[in-house]
């Protein structure tokens, strides 16, 4: 029975990872629905970004249970609970970024940046998903690390500009310009979430090396 | 007098059981690669299979070689051994029960004027200080074949050959505690035709595994998760390489200290990631319970001795 959990098992292991690539897959659907609501101005698809930050919960929970039943040595269990958390905040805000998102009427550049920053943030969430493959793969993390670091920086590019303009934007009242700024940093917080993660994940793959 | 010996004995095994599971068994526990249950089975069989298949030629040594054995020194050397063994785990200081029993055989010899077997002695003494240093190289040479060839597979197969070689490494260390830790403890007392053969394996056996059992619980739980809260991939490799030192020693018939050599590995292991990661300072204690051991207990065996006749 030892042995064949030894040799044989590995499958805690593997539904862990499954589940993080899960987990991973609800924040890239949240980022693209979020990029498609703000290029198409439609406030409908918001319900569907809090029904998937729902669902990321409940995988989030199903990961800390299967870590807690004795998936992965207990060396390794604190930096993965750490990734899967970055990535349920990367889900928080973008639930947030998508709520507020609700009460703002945006001019077409600001929509448009918006849109782009919301599509580079899904691109970093393939990458992401990418990375968790390499786990269990023989795939280089390092490459896809660079590219989230590269798409990460884009990213501050876009939001150094966009705020730059924005300053110059006369504001109606303080909750209008409040709900911007608000909607404003937790859209560029998710890619710095998802750096965040990428670099757990570099943690957790050189930490047995 | 006769029942002394085997009195001290028994208190000597349950004490390597207490203690020395944690050496072999404390990290697989503390990663939860093994339950607890079934990590005392495991170490209790391969303590037995090892004083079974290897365990004749470190008992010829310590029974046979370093003194001329009597009852009065078998009597007294025993008793003083496990005191300071019971002692020395109270008070969570670091000894090993090879050097102790062996300090206390020659101090016991010396003071009645047996023939201590000054050739033999040396042997160990220079046993004592080439096995730590053969596990820091052994440990080291480990650790840079693993970075050369485990550290190339991906994440999730090396996190599965790491709980494998932690168990495999585990298990060489139980074997070695029967080969030469318990040895060590029935190499006199069967020499002195005190106890069958049979029996002693048997029972001293037993009492390791009882000790094990009874005792360890609470030093594994604090070994195992330190050391794994450390870096498991460091820590197979200084247990191997300490496991590796054991058995080849134990091949030779020396009564070498398996904690000794897990600390030469891990101090190899240490030196290999920098120096600044080594506590110069644990070391240093270290090395001076290494000289204390052996000399309180010749002290005091020659000392009571002396004062008796």
């Amino acid at each position: 029975m030892v042995l064949k959990d030894l040799f044989l098992g590995g499958k805690k292991e593997l539904e862990v990872i499954d589940k993080m690539k899960k987990h991973m897959g609800f924040l890239c659907s949240a980022c693209t629905t979020l990029k498609a609501a703000i290029e198409n101005r439609d406030k409908e698809l918001i319900s569907s970004v809090s029904d998937l930050e729902r669902e990321g919960d409940i995988v989030r929970r199903e990961i800390f249970s299967n870590i807690y039943e004795g998936a992965f040595l207990p060396f390794l269990r604190p930096n993965i609970c750490r990734f899967v958390e970055i990535v349920d905040n990367a889900l928080d805000v973008t639930k947030d970024a998508a709520i507020e998102y609700t009460d703002l009427e945006l001019d077409e550049e600001t929509k448009d940046d918006c849109a782009r920053i919301a599509d580079i943030s899904a691109k970093m969430c393939e990458m992401l998903l990418a990375a968790i493959e390499t786990l269990s793969g023989r795939a280089d993390l390092r490459e896809k690390s660079l590219a989230i670091r590269i798409y990460e920086k884009r990213v501050d590019e876009i939001e150094f500009d966009l705020i730059k303009r924005l300053r110059t934007k006369e504001i109606k009242n303080f909750w209008e310009g409040k709900a911007l700024s608000d909607f404003i940093h937790d859209l560029t917080s998710i890619s710095d979430l998802i750096e965040d993660a990428s670099d757990y994940l570099q943690i957790i793959n050189i930490s047995l090396r | 007098m006769q029942p002394i010996p085997i009195i001290a004995s028994v208190l000597i095994a349950l004490s390597v059981g207490s203690n020395d599971t944690s050496n072999a068994l404390g990290i697989c526990i503390g990663c939860r690669i093994i339950s607890f249950r079934r990590a005392v089975i495991l170490f209790g069989v391969f303590v037995l299979i090892g004083i079974l298949l290897q365990g004749r030629k470190v008992m010829k040594t310590v029974g046979k070689d370093i003194v001329e054995m009597d009852l009065r020194i078998l009597g007294i050397s025993l008793l003083v051994s496990a005191m300071l063994i019971i002692i020395s785990n109270w008070k969570r200081l670091p000894v090993s029960t090879h050097q102790v029993i062996i300090g206390s055989l020659t101090g016991s010899g010396t003071a009645l004027g047996a023939d201590v077997n000054y050739g033999s002695l040396f042997e160990i003494l220079l046993s004592w200080v080439i096995s730590p240093l053969a596990a820091f190289f052994a440990s080291l040479i480990i650790y840079r074949a693993m970075e050369k060839t485990l550290s190339k597979l991906p994440f999730l197969q090396i996190e599965r050959i790491i709980r494998v070689l932690l168990l495999a490494s585990g298990i060489i260390i139980a074997y070695t505690t029967g080969a030469n830790e318990l040895a060590t403890i029935l190499g006199p007392i069967i020499h002195a035709g005190l106890i069958d053969e049979a029996w002693a394996f048997l029972g001293g056996a037993f009492l390791v595994f009882l000790g094990a059992v009874l005792l360890s619980n609470r030093i594994i739980e604090t070994i195992g998760s330190g050391i794994t809260a450390l870096d498991p991939y460091s820590g197979f490799a200084a247990q191997f390489g300490a496991g590796c030192c054991v058995f080849l020693f134990t091949s030779l018939g020396m009564p070498i200290s398996t904690t000794y050599c897990i600390i030469g590995g891990i101090t190899g292991v240490g030196m290999l990631k920098g120096t600044g990661t080594v506590s110069v300072d644990l070391l240093k204690k270290i090395a001076l319970s290494w000289i204390m051991a052996p000399a309180l207990a010749f002290l005091t065996c020659f000392t009571i001795i002396r004062t008796l006749t």
